[in-house]
Parts: structure tokens; sequence; C-alpha cells
């Protein structure tokens, strides 16, 4: 893979934002304030974070919440996707559909969606269904909105084409409605994964006894900030790869529209 | 089917069309009874005040949209719904922007029901035809205007339509992309002879494609006059600046902008009436 100066650019003010955080930190363990306010046992440093994640990985601990976490992400994400695109799809494309599943859509979304969590977990239980379910939720909505806002959006102009040629209905939503909404669906899919993250966290809060989120939770009440930070940076690189996987396949599969956005940009004048 | 049998490839007979505004409600008459003969291989060009509907003449003429009455004949069968028998060249390329030069050529032989690797085969003859060999396998974003609307040239081609339609494919180019499109669609029109209706808004485009420039009046639409282009072909370029081809340029001009005064003050009196 060839590195953009971007990238590069990137790597550098990540690399520099962590040296930065281990000089300080060293820095206040010489002073009397590390001692004066019991720093050790709120703040950890990159290297001892780093020496938290191999014993971790020693023990097995690690693996097993992120497994645990990685289940109710799955299972909740993955409904989540079988259940937004096609009820974007026919929200987009049947008026009534829209009318009658509008209002819940637009209140459920408008709706603090942890203050549910709880709720979830007193009627289902603190099994993989509530985690999941709460997955589903944060989940959910993304992609059934940018779907339904891809499948509006399609071109009208394309759509003709196909009609003057005497193309069925079907065709016209294979050939062109589909694709064109294509990449609306990929960003829905890609915010969607921040939510379902967060989704995670919550449910694994609301008492459970493995996950990411309950080794955190349950790291910070006995005070111990280095596996609260694994479990932290451990989510934020699960994030981040699905993001980016998400953006490859997107360029991948409509490498069209990537093309597009930038057009749109430099007509706009900012690039 | 109504059938009628003539020498013609295409008749319209009396053609209307209204349709409701939806900015105040009022119905406002497009067509009030156009009647047209096309022969079989002719080029004619539409042209006239904008506004007064020849993009919307050219859809009907396809089927995209219905007409209130009046009839339509090509090839002597009534005219209901798009389909192959009509070629459509659209003003923007309207390319499906994920398929490659090759497969947008192929799209209205895959609505049809044909073998994909068959229809493929094919379009290289009408890849080459347009221009485009060498560039199959490009994507639209990847070629300038010209050779987009090459690409959408081919596309109503490949399905050996009895009649092509053409809607102002050449508007958005450059003024000399235009020229050198205009003179290989020429040399096209006479290899495929093909009949052909093409609209445009620039007079002097007409005039060096048609053999017969139908001039529409402002709305409600009707045919002003119909002006023979009594220029020989092969026509180079060059013919533009010939005495003949500016006399015709004037005497068109002359009833178009004739008809523009007329739309303006209609447009005016239509405001009124609304504020």
């Amino acid at each position: 893979m060839k590195l953009r100066s971007s990238q590069l650019y990137a790597f550098c003010s990540i690399f520099a934002g962590i040296a930065l955080w281990q000089i300080g930190y060293m820095l206040l363990a010489r002073s009397y304030l590390f001692e004066a306010f019991a720093i050790n046992l709120f703040l950890s440093s990159p290297v001892g974070v780093a020496q938290s994640f191999v014993e971790l990985l020693g023990t097995g601990e690690l693996l097993t919440h992120s497994y645990a976490s990685f289940i109710a992400f799955s299972y909740g994400y993955l409904l989540a996707v079988a259940v937004g695109i096609p009820l974007g799809v026919l929200m987009a494309t049947i008026k009534k559909v829209n009318y009658y599943l509008d209002p819940w859509v637009s209140s459920i979304y408008a709706t603090p969606r942890v203050a549910l969590a709880p709720v979830i977990i007193i009627w289902f239980g603190l099994g993989i269904f509530s985690k999941a379910l709460i997955v589903f939720l944060g989940a959910v909505f993304p992609i059934l909105l940018n779907t339904y806002t891809g499948i509006k959006s399609v071109r009208e102009n394309l759509i003709e084409v196909v009609e003057a040629f005497g193309g069925s209905t079907m065709q016209v939503f294979f050939k062109v409605m589909v694709p064109d909404a294509i990449p609306a669906i990929i960003t829905g899919l890609r915010l969607a994964v921040g939510r379902a993250v967060i989704g995670v966290v919550v449910a694994e809060w609301f008492g459970t006894e493995a996950g990411l989120g309950y080794m955190v939770y349950d790291y910070s009440m006995v005070f111990q900030p280095a596996p609260v930070f694994v479990g932290i940076v451990v989510l934020i690189a699960f994030g981040h790869l699905a993001f980016v996987i998400l953006e490859r396949i997107q360029r991948w599969i409509s490498p069209w529209y990537q093309f597009q956005l930038e057009k749109e940009v430099e007509g706009m004048g900012l690039e | 089917m109504a059938t009628e049998s003539s020498g013609s490839k295409l008749i319209v007979r009396n053609l209307t069309k209204a349709f409701r505004r939806q900015r105040d409600n009022r119905v406002i008459k497009v067509f009030d009874g156009i009647s047209l003969d096309v022969h079989p291989s002719e080029f004619v060009c539409l042209v006239g005040p904008s506004g007064c509907g020849k993009t919307t003449l050219l859809r009907i003429l396809n089927g995209l949209i219905p007409y209130d009455s009046g009839e339509i004949f090509l090839d002597g069968n009534s005219v209901i719904k798009p389909g192959v028998d009509k070629g459509f060249v659209f003003q923007d390329s309207s390319l499906l922007p994920w398929r490659t030069v090759t497969d947008n050529v192929i799209l209205g032989l895959e609505i049809q029901g044909a073998d994909k690797k068959v229809a493929r085969e094919r379009a290289q003859k009408f890849i080459d035809l347009v221009g485009l060999k060498g560039f199959e396998t490009h994507y639209p974003y990847e070629l300038s205007g010209g050779m987009q609307q090459r690409v959408n040239l081919a596309r109503a081609l490949i399905v050996d339509p009895e009649i092509l339609l053409m809607d102002e494919p050449f508007a958005s180019l450059d003024a000399q992309t235009r020229e050198i499109m205009q003179s290989e669609l020429l040399k096209m029109w006479v290899q495929a002879k093909k009949t052909v209706i093409f609209v445009t808004h620039q007079i002097e485009e007409a005039i060096y494609l048609a053999d017969r420039v139908v001039v529409f009046s402002a709305r409600p639409t009707k045919i002003r006059e119909i002006v023979k282009i009594q220029i020989s072909r092969p026509r180079p370029l060059s013919v533009k600046r010939t005495k003949d081809f500016l006399d015709y340029t004037d005497q068109i001009w002359e009833i178009i902008q004739e008809e523009v005064l007329k739309s303006m003050g209609r447009e005016v009196e239509e405001r009124g009436v609304v504020r």
C-alpha cells in the first residue's frame, strides 16, 4: 500500500500525542504531586498501558472480554443491517409504508436510546439477547436513514434511461436504484459501527460479567487505570478498523462515487 | 392497435398535450395540434423558443410520457410505450457511472434480455463507430464530455432502433467539441441510415444537420414553419460560412425571435395573473 502524505501526517500526529502523554506522565511521576494526589490510581502511561495489555493478553482475560463484546457487536450489527436496509428501501419506495413507519422511526431516533438500556435489561435479562438488542437500537437508525436517503436521491435521469429502453420496474430497481444507492448505504454502515460500539459498552455497563465495557467499568471501580485504558484502546482500534474496512469497500465497489464527491468539493471551491 | 400505411416513417397527427402546473395549479397547454410527417432516413431538427416543449415532444414520441389527444404512428404502428424500436440520446449523457463504456453501451440489449457476452461482442462495432476504440473498459468519469456523448449515442444505436430521438445532445459541450461532434454525427448517420429527430436550441446546429428544420411557435405550441434545407451533402463544417447557410440562419432566427417576444409577453401576463 502506498502511504499518502495525509496518512503520514496522521501517523506522526498520533505518535506525537502518545509521546507527549508518556513524557508528561514521566515528568508528573517525578514531582511531589504524584504522591500527594495518588495519581497512579487515576492515570497510566502509554508504557504502563502496553505492559497491562501484554499481561491481560497472557492471562486470556482480554481475549475473553473482546470475544464477548465482538459477539454482542456482531449479532446486534447484523440484525441492524438485516432490518435497516430492507426497511429503508421499503420506506423510500412505498409511500404508505413511509406514512406508517415515519412517526415511529423519527420519535425513536430522537430519544436517547441509552435510556432504554435498563428497560431492555429488566425485560430480557443479562444475556446476549439484551446486549444485541441495545447494539441493534444504536446501529439500525444510521443504516435505515442512509438507505432511505440513498434510494430517495437516486437520479431521475438515470431511471429514465432504463425506462426509455422499455425497462420494467424491477429492472429500474436493480439496474439503477440499487447501484446508485449503494454508496449512501455503505456510509450508513460506517456510521453505524460507532453507534454499535457505544451500544456494546453501554450494555456491558449495566451488569454483565464479560465484555470490554464490563472490563473497563470493573477496573475503574478498583482504581486500576492501565487495564481501563487497554479496554478503551481496544474499543477505539476495533471501531476504527471496521470504519476503515468499510471505507475501502466503498471505494472498491463505487470508485465513481469518490470521484463525484471530489468534484463536488472542487465545485464548492473548498478542496 | 391503430395502424396507418403510407411512405412515412413517423406520422404525428393533431397531437395535443396539457399539464397542470404545480406552482399555481393552472392548466398549461403545451401542444395545440401538432402534425408532422417524417420520411425514412430523414434528419429532422426541432427548434423553437425555450419552453415551447421540444423535449416534451421527444419524450412523448418515445412513449415516456402520455399525450392527451391525437395520433402517433411509427412504421404504421401506434406509439404507446417506450421500447428499443426508439433510440433516445439524452441531453446530459446519463451514463450509469458504475458501468464501463462497454456495459453502458449494452444496456438496451440487456433490458431486452440479451445474453451479456453476445451483447458485449456486438458493442465493439458501435464503440468503434463512435470512435471510442480503446476506451471499452473506462468508466464515464474517466471520459470527457464529448466522449460521454459518444457513448450515449452508441447506447442508442446498438438496439438498432427504427428512429433516433436526440435531445440537445451537444448542448453542454464546448464550441469546438460540438462542431466536431456535429460533423461526426452526420458521418454516422450516413452509415447507419437512421431516421433522426434532433432537438436543439441552436439554429446553426439545426441547419447544419437537418434535411428539414421544424420551427415551433411559443406555447401553446404549434408548428410555425418547416424549412427545407437545400444544402448538398456531405456537408463540410465550412458550409456554415456560406451565404446560403447564413440566409437560412436569418430566416429561422427571424421566426424564432418573433415567437420569443410573444412568449415573453405571455409570461409577464401569466405572472400578473398569479399575483
